[in-house]
């Protein structure tokens, strides 16, 4: 075997993801209990990872009372699911994010407030107004570091988890992992371990053909979904993927929530807008697909008829928050605001239950289907949570594992499983020769592109299947040269798995639901019937990847017909 | 100063190094630690070091510490020799969240160099603090700019009422564009119509960002009164701000406007289109029917939207 | 002889570069090594100065905005320029 060392650890809590909903984890579990021991792990370095890396520019699902209520809100994502929501969850999301939002303000996070003091929620949304922005919202990551130190959490940085440790009851006792510098493996006991690894964003491949330009923080590989997988866990309507508009070849978020309550909007070849959805949603990007493949594309970010003052105050926000290279992108392409649209185009597929709703299935305590495993932010399955969610979701996780390990004793680790997992991850270091990770990363993410990308045929999907089990071949011949291109290499397996979920997830559901997130060309049209429930995913007891219906529970706030209706017609229908 | 911590300790050498580059690098990794007993190598770097990129260093570190010493040093850093530091210091002023830091500003924002003034008045708006209102009003008439326009902000926030008539003169009389766009936004919080006069009169500033912020605070206020007034600043230069005088006109429900909002549904911008469309449907009269029907195949689909709602709500239907 | 496996390297540009005037590394500074997501840049021993070891870059910026003395520079990978 190898000469790395195996560095043995034992935390009440292991939270594994130090971006946004990860912090919230351990200071919750923390201030619940200051005896408790926990551990954060993160792949990078919680200073400056996950998806708000560089800070956020804003709120767009703000339920700020005076502009919005929880029951609104809870209708509209029911809405914009075409129903298949677990109200419940959503729920307890917009009960208490107002709590997080003053949370977070009292920790120093700035929003945008009036001249008299009050929260600026601007008005984008149909129903209910949500938008609070965050112009100063570059120090969020400084914020949460302080509050993580100052709560006395443990920060182990620069460690891959790989796998999730269970006892012979299934629960989960620990994590594994390696270190992406020393390759040092580091076998963690642990009570209870919350998953905040955010979306798998590396999917597919961007336009671009650049694997790492993609739009989501690139680390957000899918670790959490493909460990949750292995563990047991049940994952939610992983079909529903996430696809966002983004600036072309840059690959950033165009930040209409940004743009649109100063004017600005998303417009067609000939300037005028197109969009009839008024919700984020797979319908508003089916409407966007047709533009960009119609006579009518591209399409573009329109800025040009807005006042000189107002283009100043835009690059001020967007050239500093969230993707600050943006402005360097349009200087280099000779692209001015104020003269020029900005070219959009959709992004690569991904997984991201912040932005539309695959993830691994919880429950609105933040547990998943697996004893002492807790998920939150953008891979767990909570609709449309986005950043305020992650932070609200992180906080039920951290009061819920907190309850659970109190009178909990660590129990004994199976040395079977360490020992698979050390020769697993270790593999690729110890072969002479093979093939590069960087090069099985592009022809997986290539695949993905063929053959998952909606529409979605059937016959493709299958395909898919048989190129991603070639892959799973490949992978046990790729060679790392060190501990960085181990942890690419490990990389690529959580691609492989993620991948493979999404063709069998998509292949379940014969219907066509949520817009070009899930559109069947085989089966084009919705089929309540049939398909008005959630389709899960998991590993079963003979390790088959497997998926089964669920069914959507009982709704807590009813949607009239009225309100049915003023949707649908405002949707365009599929072509 | 002692302490027994033994990542402390063992930063004390390079703290005291004769290079400023490890000295400063020393000082990151000691604020890192986010311990409090760190706080008085901070604070002593900060009013003491030679070098002003360690003070600067030091001053940006102490940001969000809401103990006195630190605030004490901080204030005393905004009239440091070397500009970065008074900026990093007046940045880590504006995070402080407790009244007991905002005492400790307190006298400071009648110091009589103009940048002190100004950031112990923007340390201040935040914190709400009762005892900061007669200075801002004593501020109100400051010299410079931007001591007006913090002070403005600290009265905003403070909801105090008797400083309106002051808020109400600055809007119509000062001469600097920002303070009359805030101070015109800082109305917002009356409750009666002593500030109406002061708003109708900024509908017709000549810059653009302070009769847009005049018609939004007029909506946000909801006088009736007030009618007239937006509906003129419906034929404003700026399609800006003849779109806040329609959102607003619609949040009075103020039904003299009918038919200049019906004008507006002719607008070649779309977004007061759109406006113009959504206000029809809160003034409640079906007397707009007919135009709205006429825009119901307009271009833009967020118009569309827009009169769809309205028809509706016309129509005595819900949306 | 049988054939061997080979490996062959391609040449890229670095989007992330140092100016080794400016850089303190040499004084203790590792503050771009952390904050980078991809842990793209480490400490040469040899000049004790920072450098892009990896070319993975996100063009995110922290180790530009983050670094103390201005020494880092982030272009976009020629790629997506």
């Amino acid at each position: 075997m190898s000469s790395h060392n195996t560095l043995e650890q034992a935390y009440d809590i292991v939270i594994i993801g130090g971006g946004t909903a990860g912090p919230m984890a351990a200071i919750t579990a923390k201030e619940k209990n200051r005896n408790l021991r926990v551990l954060l792990i993160d792949k990078a370095n919680v200073k400056r990872s996950g998806a708000i890396s560089m800070g956020m520019d804003g709120l767009n699902n703000a339920i700020i009372p005076g502009h919005a209520t929880p029951e609104q809100y809870t209708k509209e994502i029911t809405v914009a699911n075409d129903g298949v929501v677990n109200q419940a969850a959503v729920l307890a999301y917009a009960e208490r994010s107002f709590e997080t939002i003053e949370q977070l303000d009292r920790w120093g996070v700035k929003f945008e407030k009036d001249e008299t003091g009050d929260y600026a929620v601007k008005k984008v949304h149909h129903m209910g107004a949500y938008v609070l922005p965050m112009p100063e919202g570059h120090d969020i990551k400084k914020v949460l570091y302080r509050q993580l130190k100052r709560a006395r959490v443990d920060i182990t940085n620069r460690v891959i988890a790989t796998r999730l440790l269970t006892d012979a009851s299934g629960a989960v006792n620990g994590v594994m992992g390696f270190d992406c510098r020393t390759a040092d493996f580091h076998v963690i006991k642990a009570k209870a371990v919350i998953l905040c690894c955010g979306a798998a964003g590396r999917l597919g491949l961007p336009a671009s053909g650049y694997l790492m330009g993609t739009y989501e923080n690139p680390t957000n590989a899918g670790d959490g979904y493909a460990m949750a997988y292995h563990a047991g866990a049940e994952l939610a309507n992983l079909e529903c993927f996430q696809i966002n508009p983004l600036i072309k070849d840059y690959n950033g978020p165009a930040c209409a929530y940004v743009t649109g309550p100063l004017g600005g909007y998303t417009a067609n070849n000939k300037g005028e807008r197109f969009i009839e959805c008024d919700y984020w949603s797979g319908q508003m990007m089916w409407e966007f697909h047709q533009e960009l493949e119609g006579g009518n594309g591209p399409v573009f970010l329109k800025l040009d008829h807005l006042a000189e003052e107002t283009i100043q105050n835009i690059e001020e926000i967007l050239h500093s928050n969230e993707r600050p290279s943006r402005g360097q992108f349009h200087a280099g392409r000779g692209t001015d605001y104020r003269q020029h649209m900005v070219e959009m185009h959709i992004s690569e597929i991904g997984f991201c239950s912040g932005h539309s709703a695959s993830g691994v299935w919880v429950n609105e305590r933040a547990e998943t289907s697996v004893k002492g495993l807790y998920s939150a932010g953008d891979m767990a399955a909570v609709p449309h949570n986005y950043m305020l969610g992650a932070f609200t979701y992180g906080w039920f996780a951290g009061v819920n594992a907190a309850d659970y390990v109190a009178e909990r004793d660590h129990s004994e680790l199976d040395e079977a499983q360490i020992a698979a997992e050390r020769a697993r991850v270790y593999a690729p270091l110890q072969r002479e020769s093979g093939l590069p990770p960087a090069q099985v990363e592009y022809k997986l993410r290539r695949f993905v592109n063929d053959y998952l990308q909606p529409p979605k045929v059937t016959r493709k999907m299958e395909i898919g299947l048989q190129r991603f089990a070639d892959i799973e071949n490949d992978i046990n011949q790729m060679k790392a040269s060190n501990a960085h291109e181990l942890m690419r290499a490990m990389e690529v397996s959580v691609i492989r798995d993620c991948a493979e979920m999404a063709a069998r997830a998509s292949l379940f559901r014969k219907e066509s639901r949520w817009g070009l997130y899930h559109h069947r060309v085989d089966y084009p049209l919705r089929n309540d019937a049939e398909w008005f429930c959630h389709c899960h995913l998991k590993r079963d007891e003979n390790g088959v990847m497997t998926s089964f219906k669920k069914a959507v529970e009982p709704y807590l706030i009813a949607l009239d017909d009225n309100e049915q209706q003023a949707y649908n017609r405002l949707r365009v229908g599929a072509a | 100063m002692n302490t027994e911590n033994p990542d402390i300790l063992e930063l004390l050498p390079r703290l005291t190094d004769d290079d400023v580059g490890v000295r400063r690098i020393a000082l990151i990794e000691l604020a890192d630690l986010e311990d409090p007993e760190s706080l008085p190598w901070l604070v002593h770097a900060l009013g003491s070091d030679p070098a002003d990129e360690v003070r600067a260093e030091a001053a940006r570190l102490l940001e969000a510490w809401e103990e006195l010493e630190v605030v004490e040093g901080l204030c005393a850093a905004l009239v440091d020799p070397d500009h970065k530091v008074r900026v990093a210091a007046a940045q880590s002023l504006s995070q402080l969240k407790t009244t007991e830091a905002g005492r400790v500003i307190l006298p400071w924002a009648e110091h009589a160099d103009v940048f002190v003034r100004s950031s112990a008045l923007r340390a201040l708006r935040e914190l709400r603090l009762a005892e900061s209102a007669p200075m801002a009003l004593k501020a109100l008439a400051d010299g410079e700019a931007s001591v007006r326009r913090e002070a403005v902000g600290i009265l905003g926030w403070l909801k105090q009422t008797a400083a309106l008539p002051e808020l109400a003169r600055l809007v119509s009389a000062d001469p600097d564009t920002e303070v009359r766009r805030v101070a015109t936004g800082a109305l917002g919080f009356a409750n009666d119509r002593s500030v109406l006069q002061a708003l109708v009169a900024a509908l017709g500033d000549e810059q653009w960002q302070v009769r847009e912020e005049a018609a939004t605070t007029l909506g946000k206020l909801g006088l009736q009164d007030a009618g007239p007034a937006l509906v003129t600043a419906l034929n404003d230069d700026y399609w800006q701000v003849r779109l806040r005088a329609a959102r607003s006109l619609g949040k009075l429900a103020y039904a003299d406007g009918l038919s200049s909002l019906v004008q507006v549904l002719g607008h070649s911008i779309s977004n007061l289109r759109k406006e113009a469309a959504l206000a029809l449907g809160e003034l409640r009269d079906p007397a707009a029917i007919a135009a709205l029907q006429a825009a119901e195949h307009d271009g833009d689909p967020e118009v569309r939207k827009a009169v769809r709602i309205s028809l509706a709500q016309l129509r005595g239907g819900q949306v | 002889m049988a054939y061997q496996p080979q490996d062959i390297f391609f040449r890229s540009t670095a989007p992330v570069t140092v100016d080794e005037d400016k850089c303190i590394a040499h004084k203790g500074c590792t503050v771009c090594v952390d904050v980078c997501p991809m842990d793209l840049l480490a400490i040469n021993p040899a000049t004790q100065k920072a450098y892009m070891a990896f070319d993975e870059c996100w063009y995110c910026m922290p180790c530009e905005k983050d670094c103390p003395t201005g020494a880092v520079r982030v272009e976009i990978p020629y790629l997506v320029r």
